[in-house]
């Protein structure tokens, strides 16, 4: 029977979620929690909701870290072998990060449409083509430096410690600002209350906090 | 404001590009393929688009 990783937890949390149908796989400091899994399954929207759901589960119980999905054993044997090989890391992560939540703040360009599709009208002419390229690329610099701005301002605003925030500028086509941080649990409605309060200053994004969850961004792999 | 977003699938892209790219790996011995895209490639892709999307294109990327 084959195995999908869902989460590590510490070695005595090993049979914390056995009513939810997880195997666990121990080692002498760390345990990994798994479910049975048909390789031959196919995986959409609904397992990755689903893995997400699991790992939750865990997560409102026990100090955990986060498995990123899609990670199959063969057996118990495998994946007892794999996480040996990881264990004393594992472990110091679960003491690091395990009982801390990750916050997802999250700011989407009010304005979707105002980048020029190059490349889906053909331009009239060798010039035009490299006047819309030029054009675009400024467009998208001057929103670059725009969530930079707004990164500062978030930075400022939330008041954490450099080593609990993670963030990316403009990741895709609509979002200024993509942010993870790390707080415990009794920091939740005071970081809510921040970004809701920065939220309302920033009148060219739409500001939103998703959370908590599993401290999945902060748990290192490999 | 929630609304606005919601209908831009953007809270939803977040999480997926967490769980798809973010968290602890052990390695696995088999990739699970997600809407018949292999997770080595879809984690490359999916912080350009939502799932759907994904599904929609699957075959290009």
């Amino acid at each position: 029977m084959s195995l999908l990783l869902r989460a590590i937890v510490a070695a005595e949390d090993a049979g914390v979620a056995a009513d939810l149908g997880l195997f666990s796989v121990s080692g002498t400091r760390a345990a990994a929690l798994a479910s049975a899994w048909d390789t031959a399954r196919a995986a959409g929207e609904a397992e990755l909701l689903d893995h997400h759901r699991i790992v939750q589960a865990v997560f409102e119980r026990v100090p955990c870290l986060p498995a990123r999905f899609g990670s199959a054993f063969a057996d118990e044997e495998a994946l007892r072998l794999r996480l040996a090989l990881r264990e004393v890391d594992l472990a110091a992560q679960l003491v690091r990060l395990g009982h801390r939540c990750e916050l997802a703040i999250t700011c989407a360009w009010r304005e979707q449409e105002a980048l020029p599709r190059a490349t889906i009208v053909p331009a009239r002419s060798g010039r035009a083509y490299l006047e819309r390229g030029l054009t675009q690329m400024r467009v998208e610099r001057a929103r670059e430096r725009r969530a930079e701005a707004i990164v500062a301002r978030l930075l400022s605003e939330l008041a954490i410690e450099p080593a609990f925030i993670r963030h990316r500028i403009c990741p895709r086509p609509a979002v200024a600002v993509s942010m993870s941080v790390l707080v415990t649990r009794d920091e939740i409605e005071e970081m809510s209350s921040r970004v809701e309060r920065l939220g309302a200053q920033l009148g060219d994004v739409t500001t939103v906090m998703q959370g908590p969850w599993a401290p999945y961004t902060f748990a290192v792999s490999e | 404001m929630t609304e606005q977003v919601a209908t831009l699938d953007v809270p939803l892209v977040e999480l997926v590009d967490r769980l798809l790219n973010r968290g602890v790996v052990l390695t696995g011995e088999v990739t699970i393929s997600v809407a018949g895209v292999d997770l080595i490639y879809l984690g490359l892709s999916v912080v350009l688009s939502g799932v759907d999307t994904i599904r929609r294109h699957g075959a290009d990327i």
